[in-house]
């Protein structure tokens, strides 16, 4: 696979505001950065980055309607058309007590299709190896990282001398 | 950024509010004319709003409790505008206090456990469900229960409050006023909690006196928590269009609208859950409640569920929704109203029938005197006219047979709710038949009969007339009177307290796309 042979270069930073600093730079030079890891959530960050707001809860919303769908036609499929059955004295059709039983199908297509969903597009499949870069990056550094595989001489200096001006404390470059 | 804000009630306002309050004085006196004779409709109209108004005072405090309970520094900048509705607490008293005499003073027929000799058994209309419960179901506990937890709460916010006024007056930001404040607010939890609960049995489902529900006392509290809640954000959103609350920002808003959105859904998990348990156990004494407000009142009853579920939960369901002045605003209104209505619809059916069912026994024997296709009650005033307000005098003139008949009638004119919606109309088709009516008249003295055809649609009772609004009105105005005085008498921002930083820098971490940068 082609992203095995990807060469990765990376700064690490010690704080989050010089990471934010360091990357509003970053989109101001026009750098294009490959990844930012951060130990825990940095608020604010996604807006520097110019990150798209995720459309992951619009397909939520959809699973969640399809699993609403899913449990009460069932349901009702079931124990009133296909084998009707009295429970309770209650009419073959008891609506009200479908409603737990749906309700609990919308969470669970809602919450196992995000997720589902989500590791689809990261490309998290059972059997994938982590390609760590650091990792400290999960303990206290913060870390931007630019895809240098096909970059020359000049740029991968350009990107030094950026990590350099905007105070990383450290340089390294790995191959993933 | 000017923190130091200083609300001024200006007179404008001021006199549009004492209009409002005119206005609703006007259609409360309005209500009680043509009323029946327990001027059913002019008490309850009083009723469902002292304790509605209330009751957002009580949720005000209880939600600003557990916020500082559990450390939360998002909501300082907006902590005034809670200490400030929960001062109404003391008009509450004064309310409710109408009530309790008139409790004492039998001037009213709310409470059908009221009526003097129900638990006498050697009364003709002696009740035996209703003795069983008279060791609660009493003037006595009925006062201490209402107004009286009313006021340790009142104590308990006014001791709140003072803290937060005294920490302005401090030199520097000190934790002593802030883990005073603590103190007061952790202690008022399990007090707000367990006292609520004997609060509205008593004012609110002692109305339906045979019937009761265990999770009534959550579901008309979180009722009454949205309410309140539904106005912060609404009034929020007002005094920022007047320039007050700068400082608020789209992240404040965002987790007010959580709390709307996440408590609605809430709300609509006990509104079910009532209605779930009750809808399976199928017990006659449990299913009238519904019986009674699937058919009479299917406006109300599958209203209450689009204003309180569907209108939040699809409306702020998105981040965005939630962070815009508009949709926060259209649907925290919605939820206001339909609250309102949810205590409306709790209030009303219940002692619409007990007035009924009073005036009928007040009649003695003569049951077919009543209209049988009364749709409306003030048909029967005339009958009614002379009658007694208080049932003090009636119980003589009955025989021993039709009184025991009349106590027994509950369950026996009770028919099984229908599973679904769909076989209502079946139920309605069965009740015009003759057959059962007849079944009927010979179980239970054509009591059963009367009850049902004086129950149909009439206007203060299936849905608000101009009344009803007038009044919601009138007290609205009141506790917005009340509140903007006490929001005057101290500075808008807990200049001292020692999360202003954390809350003047709340951040959500959300991110829309297209929305501007944040204050």
């Amino acid at each position: 696979m082609s992203a095995e042979s990807k060469k990765v270069l990376y700064g690490l930073y010690n704080d989050e505001e010089e990471l934010k600093s360091a990357v509003k730079t970053a989109r101001q030079r026009h750098l294009d950065i490959m990844d930012v890891f951060t130990p825990f959530p940095v608020h604010g960050l996604d807006p520097i980055l110019g990150l798209k707001e995720s459309r992951l809860h619009i397909l939520g919303f959809i699973y969640g309607a399809i699993g609403a769908l899913f449990g009460f036609l069932f349901m009702s499929w079931a124990l009133a058309k296909d084998w009707p059955i009295l429970f309770g004295g209650k009419p073959y059709w008891p609506v009200p007590s479908f409603i737990p039983i749906t309700f609990e199908m919308t969470v669970l297509f809602s919450a196992w299709g995000m997720t589902l969903t989500f590791y689809t597009i990261c490309g998290m499949w059972p059997g994938v190896k982590a390609k760590i870069l650091d990792n400290r990056i999960s303990d206290d550094k913060f870390c931007i990282a630019f895809d240098v595989t096909e970059a020359g001489q000049r740029e991968v200096s350009d990107f030094k001398e950026f990590f350099h001006r905007t105070g990383a404390a450290e340089v390294h470059e790995k191959a993933l | 950024m000017n923190l130091n804000t200083q609300f001024v009630f200006e007179s404008k306002l001021k006199r549009n509010l004492i209009i409002g309050m005119i206005v609703g004085a006007l259609c409360l006196a309005w209500s009680a004319i043509g009323d029946d004779a327990f001027y059913t409709r002019f008490w309850t109209n009083y009723l469902h709003n002292a304790v509605f108004f209330t009751g957002i005072a009580f949720t005000a405090m209880f939600f600003l409790s557990g916020q500082i309970t559990a450390f939360a520094g998002w909501m300082v900048v907006i902590k005034r505008l809670w200490e400030a509705m929960s001062q109404f607490m003391l008009v509450g008293i004064v309310l409710l206090l109408v009530v309790v005499i008139g409790v004492w003073g039998h001037l009213h027929h709310l409470y059908h456990w009221n009526t003097p000799g129900i638990t006498d058994p050697s009364s003709s209309i002696y009740d035996k469900v209703i003795a069983g419960k008279a060791g609660f179901l009493n003037p006595v506990f009925f006062t201490i229960g209402t107004v009286g937890f009313l006021a340790i709460w009142y104590f308990w916010a006014y001791k709140l409050r003072q803290n937060s006024l005294a920490q302005d007056a401090h030199e520097t930001p000190s934790f002593d006023y802030y883990k005073r404040e603590r103190k007061w607010a952790a202690s008022f939890l399990p007090l707000g909690g367990f006292l609520s609960t004997v609060f509205l049995w008593q004012l609110i489902m002692s109305i339906d006196t045979h019937w009761y529900s265990t999770m009534f006392a959550w579901y008309s509290t979180i009722s009454l928590f949205l309410g309140g809640l539904a106005l912060f954000i609404v009034l929020i959103l007002y005094l920022q269009s007047k320039g007050y609350l700068e400082y608020v920002t789209r992240e404040h808003l965002h987790d007010l609208g959580k709390y709307l959105f996440g408590i609605s859904v809430f709300w609509t998990y006990l509104w079910f859950d009532q209605f779930m348990l009750i809808w399976y156990g199928n017990i006659g004494e449990e299913t009238i409640y519904f019986r009674e407000r699937m058919d009479n009142y299917p406006i109300l009853f599958w209203g209450n569920l689009v204003l309180n579920f569907v209108v939040p939960f699809f409306v702020l369901m998105r981040n965005d929704t939630k962070r815009k002045v508009g949709t926060l605003f259209f649907a925290a209104l919605l939820v206001f109203l339909g609250h309102w209505l949810d205590f409306f619809y709790m209030i009303k059916p219940g002692a619409r029938i007990a007035a009924i069912e009073a005036m009928e026994l007040s009649e003695g024997g003569h049951h077919s005197s009543l209209p049988s296709n009364a749709k409306d009650l003030s048909q029967t005033a005339p009958n009614v006219g002379e009658m007694p307000r208080a049932l003090a005098g009636i119980s003589a003139a009955k025989a021993p047979e039709q009184s025991e008949q009349g106590s027994e009638a509950h369950p026996q004119t009770m028919e099984k709710m229908p599973a679904t919606g769909s076989s209502s109309p079946e139920h309605q088709e069965a009740s015009q038949d003759n057959s059962v009516h007849t079944e009927h008249a010979s179980a239970a003295g054509e009591h059963g009969h009367h009850e049902e055809a004086g129950r149909g649609f009439q206007l203060g009772y299936s849905l608000p007339g101009f009344q009803e609004i007038g009044v919601l009105i009138g007290f609205l105005s009141l506790f917005l009177f009340f509140f903007f005085r006490q929001l005057e008498r101290a500075p808008l921002l807990p200049l001292r307290d020692p999360f202003l930083e954390e809350s003047l820098h709340h951040t959500t971490g959300v991110y829309i796309d297209g929305e501007d940068s944040h204050h």
